[in-house]
């Protein structure tokens, strides 16, 4: 049986065509790729520059103060009079969080009337512009989803509206959230969402896409309101979680300075001054004079210490294992011996972070045998964020061209958002230039990216690993097995890159 | 400082002569005329993948045994072909990556052709 007989059983057995009769869209949300594989010789030279260059930050930085990641240099853009005025006007706020709350329904009204096959803004907005664009802005420049998260939008404008009709207690319900369950129903959540990224093969029909919207956009709103909006959206909701890591990454952050405020909100990450940064709950109710949007070397965020909640190392290892299916599944080996059926490509959704999960706590074991010093529990929290920027490099090598490409859509899609033939823009008939970019371009970049993501973790891992244990011979044992997983775990990403692409 | 100086230096030269020393040499691949004979039965294109080298001058000799409009992504080249009729699609390959053929009249994707960099 070859691939595509074999892509049609898949599809006809999975629950597009139950549930909406629709043809088998692609393997994955986001159409189909421009990239050929890396070639060997570039494999083989990256794996030997991750190599050569884990070794980087240790030689360099070995002697640093262990506060380092405490303390890092920062540039208040609140202070610019030009800045301050165009960021913190309500025309640019308020305008951004009704622009969004606009999309959300436009995507929901294009999923449900517009056309079903070809063009609909739908899927190339939510795939492309939103989980592609979005998430790299977040990582380069800043994290706005809290601001213009449209659920957190519409609940805040549903408060506002029951305070003034005379519901003085607003619309929460108030229960307590189980604390043991840490940020668990956001993992959960973002599981479905791999699943249905990768291996739902009606990810790419609008209708299915409306009907996801709405059914997260209801768990979100009744989340919110049962246990209050900020625990919600702190622990369950799935792109606050996301974003808010890919945040620690930006070299942006927002700060309280008044450690009085930051007191009354939970699970922030507390500077040498007291103050919180990147609460964002705290940031919206602080007294303008009291908050700074600061310029930071980027990953910083994720080497501050902090409390990290039940399910925080989880979630991190599913966004890694998260990005390595999605280009994973596209290799020969997994098609051939795995075989593609939606059963055994859900048991890889779920067992690859189980694996991943595995694997990373053995090596955390093997450096609290060699390091010392700290539990084991403790370890596994502080490690985890340093794995972020693999996470993100290989994102970004992995989706960048889709960015570059079919991201173009967009100019002709916002004047014909349904499919029904509209030339609102007078743009509707752009085609995309595929050019821009070429091929041998793009395996550098790739390449580079990865190996550049590789050394930023390296780094952090060091860093944390004399924050915790203080002792530099000690830090330098107990970071070795990390050290050995991010090799591994860089050469996976080239190997993937390097492998001949099958659909 | 110095220490770290002569570190960083012996890196980029370690890493920069593994580059020039891996890198296959770039003038090796003089642009070729290549002509592929292409079929397509029952929606399967043999062979699925195509691939060429940039600058090559590629002329694919296509039959079908079904009526399509064979389009090439990228590129744009758009030739009809079916069981009577023999189609010519020649392109100057020049640009690089991977671009699906597909019967725009379905829109069912038959192959794919690659173009790696010369």
């Amino acid at each position: 049986m070859n691939v595509r007989t074999r892509r049609v059983t898949a599809a006809a057995l999975s629950f597009s065509l139950i549930l909406t009769g629709a043809r088998p869209a692609l393997a994955h949300g986001f159409g189909p790729t421009y990239d050929i594989p890396i070639p060997l010789w570039l494999y083989l030279y990256g794996a030997a520059a991750a190599v050569v260059l884990a070794f980087l930050p240790l030689a360099l930085f070995s002697r640093k103060e262990r506060d380092a990641p405490y303390q890092y240099p920062s540039f208040d853009l609140l202070r610019v009079r030009l800045l301050r005025t165009l960021l913190t006007s309500r025309l640019l706020t308020g305008g951004l969080r009704l622009l969004s709350v606009a999309l959300f329904f436009v995507v929901v009204i294009a999923g449900l009337v517009g056309l079903q096959s070809g063009f609909n803004i739908a899927p190339t907005f939510v795939w492309i512009t939103w989980w592609v664009g979005l998430s790299f802005f977040t990582a380069f420049v800043g994290n706005v989803w809290p601001l213009v998260n449209p659920w957190g939008v519409l609940s805040d404008w549903a408060e506002g509206l029951a305070r003034r009709f005379g519901y003085r207690d607003g619309l929460e319900l108030g229960q307590s959230y189980p604390e043991a369950l840490g940020i668990w129903p956001a993992v959960g959540l973002y599981l479905v969402f791999v699943w249905i990224e990768n291996v739902f093969s009606g990810s790419y029909v609008p209708r299915n896409i409306a009907l996801f919207a709405l059914a997260y956009a209801l768990i979100t709103l009744y989340g919110m309101a049962f246990f209050g909006k900020e625990t919600w959206l702190r622990r369950g909701e799935a792109f606050s979680v996301f974003f808010g890591l890919l945040g620690r990454f930006a070299p942006t952050e927002v700060r309280v300075k008044d450690p009085d405020v930051c007191q009354d909100c939970d699970g922030c990450d507390y500077d040498a001054g007291g103050g919180c940064v990147n609460c964002y709950e705290c940031f919206a109710h602080a007294a303008p004079d009291e908050r700074e949007l600061n310029l930071r070397p980027p990953a910083v965020g994720l080497g501050l210490p902090e409390k990290v909640p039940p399910g925080g190392v989880a979630f991190v290892i599913l966004v890694l294992a998260g990005v390595t299916f999605d280009g994973l599944l596209e290799t020969s080996l997994w098609l051939e011996i795995l075989r593609l059926t939606p059963v055994t490509q859900t048991l890889g959704v779920i067992l690859l972070p189980l694996l991943f999960l595995g694997i990373y706590l053995g090596f955390v074991e093997l450096s609290r045998i060699l390091g010392g010093g700290v539990g084991f529990g403790r370890l596994a929290g502080a490690y985890a964020f340093s794995l972020v920027p693999i996470a993100i490099a290989y994102q970004m090598a992995h989706y960048y061209t889709y960015l570059l490409i079919q991201g173009q859509m967009m100019i002709s899609l916002v004047s014909d958002p349904l499919g029904w033939g509209w030339n609102l823009l007078g743009t509707a008939d752009f085609e995309p230039r595929y050019g821009i970019v070429g091929a041998g371009f793009v395996w550098y970049s790739q390449v580079a990216l990865i190996v550049a993501g590789h050394v930023i973790a390296v780094y952090l891992a060091h860093s944390i690993s004399l924050r915790l244990l203080r002792d530099p011979v000690r830090a330098f044992r107990g970071q070795l097995p990390m050290l050995v997983l991010m090799v591994l775990y860089t050469m996976t990403s080239l190997w993937i890159l390097a492998q001949p692409i099958v659909e | 400082m110095a220490r770290s100086l002569i570190l960083i230096a012996v890196i980029v030269l370690i890493l920069g002569g593994l580059f020039f020393l891996l890198r296959p040499d770039p003038q090796a691949g003089v642009p070729r005329d290549r002509t592929i004979a292409v079929s397509v039965e029952g929606g399967e294109m043999s062979p699925a993948g195509i691939s060429v080298k940039e600058g090559d001058r590629v002329t694919l000799r296509v039959s079908s045994d079904e009526p399509m409009e064979l389009h090439l992504h990228g590129y744009d080249v758009e030739q009809e072909v079916g069981p009577k009729q023999k189609a010519r699609l020649r392109f100057r390959a020049d640009l690089t990556g991977r671009f699906e053929i597909e019967d725009h009249e379905s829109e069912r994707e038959l192959g794919v052709l690659q173009v790696r960099p010369g």
